[in-house]
């Protein structure tokens, strides 16, 4: 009879279906974009050191913008953002915890300003592209307040990233703000043009991010632990200078260009290892050394410029218990260890 | 009943003798049922140049078997008047009675030959006069064979899987009648459907149409600005006047039947024709622009006149 | 015959010819433009640095800063940077664009579970065959209905018409909350952009069917769903299908922004990765291919829809006898399948 073997096939299948998704649990998608501090992710997988580490995950090629709302959409279990813009997605509705600091710009945003200009003083009303709301306009803030001079004291013209090369080298403003490869475009496509402010400048203004969703965090904590230990050994490759090359030879082929060219992008970003990781992200210093303080300076600036209208509560983006203990392998691997073997 | 509208500043009535077989024949035809009745008919439909009354209280009856022509000056509603036989132009006021039962839209039981041409390009011949009866469920071997039949009685039977783009206008405009006539139609409308073809396609298709219209039981409606055509193929001609079109005349032509070409020089002929371009194209009134002469002046040189 | 008269195709013989000159002259004159010093070459491509501390090989300047600087080195007794013309970086000569192409096919990929480009090529293909087809499927009917019956045109072309100015790439993060990151937002997003002119386009061919037509149809009984499906649907078959080329193009465009939502992927994202970058040969590279896709595509439909219409010319074919017998499957007749 039909009906009946319709419905056991019907049964068999839905019971296999509920038995593979408790024996295998989903692999951990993480979506991630070109930025070296999380291109660097793609070492990892070609060497397979998540599988060695005993986590599926599943890396998930993304544009910025998109990345985010795939994030905010539930399609991922994490997003890599600054911790700024991942205030700016919480604000939004898709609640995100910080579980990993990569790196923190060290150069790689800039402010560019054609020929002529030699300093941000010279920049006193002039007109500088920028998008704002977003993290360049907040270095520019600060750029401008190191040279005792403030945000009225220049024209803003509102410039989408991308395009700030263009602008720039068409002569509609005099400075542009934005990160690699953008800021190096600019650099390029204005002869004589000069960096004349950077992330550098003001270290800690933008962290960089592993931002999980709380749900997936609660549900599979161990295996974002497994995750999260894995950085050390991306650090460590890209610091070796025996697989250095190799590392950027990844990372430039995901970016889609050769290795020269993305070996320029990285001295803009400072790795952090763990250990050094951990420490920033648990601290609740005030200012720039900590993600709880630059993350406080980028909720008032959000908030300020209307990004959002409700301060976001910092402290409830950052976990920082998964860096410590994956930084500390000494004292902690014991049972780990044994269940090996 | 043909007297009835008739132009009193006509003086000339030679046309109204008929011969005895003529007038034997008219008495024979109204002793047919009517098959088409319009009653009070009227027609006013919106234009760009405003309102239009193209028909005004049109008051006709058609025997069964008969061939009527409907004539008149460009305007007066000739082809509206098809058109609202066909059921493709709504009525304003009155009515169109077929075999008794009034006209609600177009419908089968009245085929329609167009002046364009509009067999189905997509269509192969044979295709094209099996619509009508694709359209009334018939099944395929039968309509293919009736389809046929009606191919070979236009004389086009060895064009069947031909296209309609492969024929020459006279051939598309057979084809049109052989399919307005495979579908059964109780009357067929005709309008002006050889205007467009040359002089002596034209003198060959009205022979075709007689020689179909002996053989096949239909009444003919047939709409045209041709007199001599008019007066070839009619039994009786409905004569209609422009702005609004009425009924100006009804005539019954005098030519005997069977008609043939070479009746163009009889006198029924000729009064006939007479009479029919006094109504159509009366006197001018002086100076009407169409009747003014051109103001020229001589361009040629003197000793280099044509005429 | 002259090869050149108002209104007179040219002699068979030349069109061949002709249509090579359709791409030899553009590619002539951007030859031209890159190889020939003088002609346009706005910028100075550095070959040596001088003693300018700033300037280094490769660089490209404008001609006039190129002269500032030498003037300003030489009159500081410093060596002057040389160089040679050039044009901007945005554009590639002939040779690099080929030779970007050749390798963009002959190159591995370098990563695992990276994509061949024709690998990319096909993922493209896949999403704008999917989202065209998933809009035709909708559309056509939609619009031979709204073609055929003014009510209901005026019951959904308002709201169609509303909607089509809405810019699809807007859609994307919805598209993103319904169907996920891979392959299926970017099939919506391609169905998003075609679908509602779709709609528009193919009831505006449907109304433009010859109402004598029509009307014939309605003498010899036809009406409603027949006189739709029997005469306005085989009507303007052609002009519909004419429609769907032209709109396929359309589709094309929508590529662009559909494969940057979600995971980035196909031969779009490469354009754009590679803009950002600004690998120019390469983007005129992938540029060339899609050109390449889509005149393929289009010469193939045209070819294919010559076939099936063989009674919009004079030329009878199989395949559109066989047409014809499908868009009257109402009763199978054997002799309307013979050829």
């Amino acid at each position: 009879m039909r009906l009946p073997r319709l419905r056991s096939a019907l049964l068999t299948f839905a019971a296999a279906g509920l038995a593979a998704s408790v024996a295998f649990a989903a692999p951990l998608k993480v979506a991630y974009s070109d930025w070296p501090g999380w291109t660097a992710f793609a070492i990892a997988e070609q060497k397979g050191w998540f599988k060695d580490a005993g986590v599926d995950v599943d890396l998930l090629w993304f544009e910025y913008g998109p990345s985010m709302e795939a994030f905010t959409a539930g399609k991922v279990d994490a997003v890599m953002v600054t911790n700024g813009d991942g205030l700016v997605t919480g604000a939004g509705g898709a609640k995100n915890i910080s579980i990993l600091i990569t790196d923190y710009s060290n150069g790689n945003d800039m402010i560019v300003a054609k020929p002529g200009i030699e300093s941000m003083k010279d920049l006193k009303g002039k007109k500088v592209g920028i998008e704002v709301g977003f993290v360049e306009h907040l270095l520019l803030l600060k750029a401008l307040e190191s040279a005792g001079l403030s945000e009225s004291d220049v024209e803003i013209v509102p410039t989408p990233t991308g395009q700030t090369p263009q602008v720039l080298a068409s002569g509609q403003v005099d400075a542009i703000g934005a990160w690699q490869p953008n800021s190096g475009g600019a650099l390029k496509a204005v002869p004589g043009s000069k960096a004349i402010f950077t992330s550098a400048n003001v270290p800690g203004l933008i962290y960089d991010t592993v931002s999980v969703s709380p749900q997936s965090l609660a549900e599979h904590r161990a295996e974002w632990l497994k995750f999260v230990a894995v950085w050390d050994k991306i650090v460590a490759y890209l610091a070796d200078p025996a697989t250095r090359a190799d590392g950027i030879k990844i990372m430039a082929a995901k970016a889609g260009v050769d290795a020269a060219t993305y070996a320029e992008f990285l001295p803009g970003t400072k790795f952090l290892p763990l250990a050094d990781g951990a420490k920033i992200l648990a601290s609740a210093a005030a200012g720039f050394g900590s993600v709880a303080g630059s993350s406080k300076i980028a909720d008032d600036f959000n908030v300020k410029n209307g990004v959002y209208k409700v301060s976001q509560p910092v402290a409830d983006y950052i976990d920082a218990s998964l860096m410590a203990e994956a930084a500390a392998p000494k004292k902690a691997p014991a049972p780990k260890a044994e269940a090996k073997k | 009943m043909s007297l009835a509208s008739q132009n009193p500043s006509s003086l000339d009535l030679a046309y109204r003798v008929q011969s005895e077989a003529v007038a034997a024949r008219f008495t024979k035809l109204h002793t047919r049922p009517v098959i088409l009745q319009a009653e009070h008919l009227s027609c006013e439909f919106d234009s760009e140049r405003g309102r239009v009354t193209a028909l005004r209280d049109i008051n006709v009856s058609i025997h069964r078997r008969e061939l009527m022509c409907v004539i008149g000056p460009s305007g007066c509603g000739k082809s509206t008047f098809a058109r609202v036989i066909a059921g493709l132009q709504p009525v304003s006021a009155g009515r169109i009675l077929v075999d008794g039962q009034p006209v609600n839209g177009p419908g089968p039981d009245r085929g329609m030959v167009f002046q364009g041409y509009t067999l189905f390009p997509w269509l192969t011949l044979t295709q094209n006069v099996r619509f009508g009866l694709d359209m009334q469920g018939r099944s395929d071997g039968p309509a293919d064979r009736e389809a046929r039949q009606w191919l070979d009685l236009v004389g086009l039977g060895k064009f069947h899987d031909s296209y309609p783009h492969q024929l020459s206008g006279g051939m598309k405009q057979r084809v049109a009648i052989a399919r307005a006539l495979a579908a059964g139609p109780k009357i067929l409308l005709m309008d002006e459907p050889f205007g467009a073809l040359d002089p002596s396609t034209r003198a060959q298709m009205q022979a075709h149409l007689l020689e179909i219209w002996r053989n096949v039981d239909i009444t003919i409606v047939f709409i045209t600005h041709d007199m001599d055509e008019a007066i070839l193929l009619a039994d009786r001609i409905l004569v209609l006047k422009a702005n609004p079109g009425e009924v100006q005349e009804f005539i019954e032509v005098p030519v005997p039947r069977p008609r043939r070409l070479d009746q163009f020089a009889t006198p029924e002929f000729q009064a006939m024709r007479k009479h029919l371009d006094s109504l159509i194209h009366p006197a001018p009134s002086a100076g009407a622009p169409d009747h003014a002469p051109l103001p020229f002046i001589r361009l040629t040189q003197a000793g280099d006149d044509v005429e | 015959m002259p090869l050149f008269a108002v209104r007179r195709e040219p002699p068979a013989r030349y069109r061949w010819l002709l249509w090579v000159l359709a791409f030899a002259l553009p590619l002539a004159m951007w030859s031209a433009i890159s190889y020939v010093p003088w002609l346009w070459h706005p910028q100075v491509k550095i070959t040596d640095a001088g003693s300018v501390a700033w300037i280094k090989p490769g660089l490209r300047l404008d001609r006039a800063d190129f002269q500032a600087q030498v003037t300003k080195a030489s009159s500081a007794g410093l060596v002057p940077p040389s160089g040679e013309p050039a044009n901007p970086l945005y554009l590639p000569p002939p040779h690099a664009v080929g030779r970007a192409l050749y390798g963009a096919f002959t190159t591995p990929p370098t990563l695992k579970g990276d994509l061949w480009l024709h690998e990319s090529i096909v993922m493209s293909i896949k999403t704008i065959f999917l989202g065209f087809a998933l809009s035709s499927f909708v559309a056509l009917p939609l619009g031979l209905l709204c073609g055929s019956y003014p009510a209901l045109s005026r019951m959904t072309e308002p709201f169609v018409d509303f909607v089509r100015y809405m810019p699809a790439p807007a859609f994307g993060a919805l598209m993103v909350a319904i169907f996920g990151i891979h392959l299926e937002p970017k099939i919506g997003i391609v169905f998003l952009g075609t679908f509602f002119t779709q709609v528009l386009v193919t009831a505006g061919t449907v109304r433009r069917v010859d109402p004598a037509l029509l009307e014939a149809a309605q003498t010899l009984g036809a009406k409603r769903g027949l006189l739709v499906r029997r005469v306005i649907l085989p009507a303007c078959l052609p002009d519909l299908y004419n429609d769907t080329r032209i709109l396929i193009g359309c589709a094309w465009t929508y590529l662009v922004v559909a494969e940057v939502v979600g995971v980035s992927s196909g031969i779009t994202f490469f354009i754009n990765q590679q803009a950002k970058y600004r690998n120019f040969d390469n983007v005129y590279a992938a540029i060339m291919i899609i050109g390449l896709i889509g005149l393929a595509t289009d010469q193939l439909l045209s070819f294919i829809g010559a076939r099936l219409f063989g009674w919009k010319l004079t030329r009878r074919s199989r395949t559109r006898t066989f047409f014809a017998w499908l868009v009257a499957p109402a009763k199978a007749n054997p002799s309307s399948i013979r050829v």
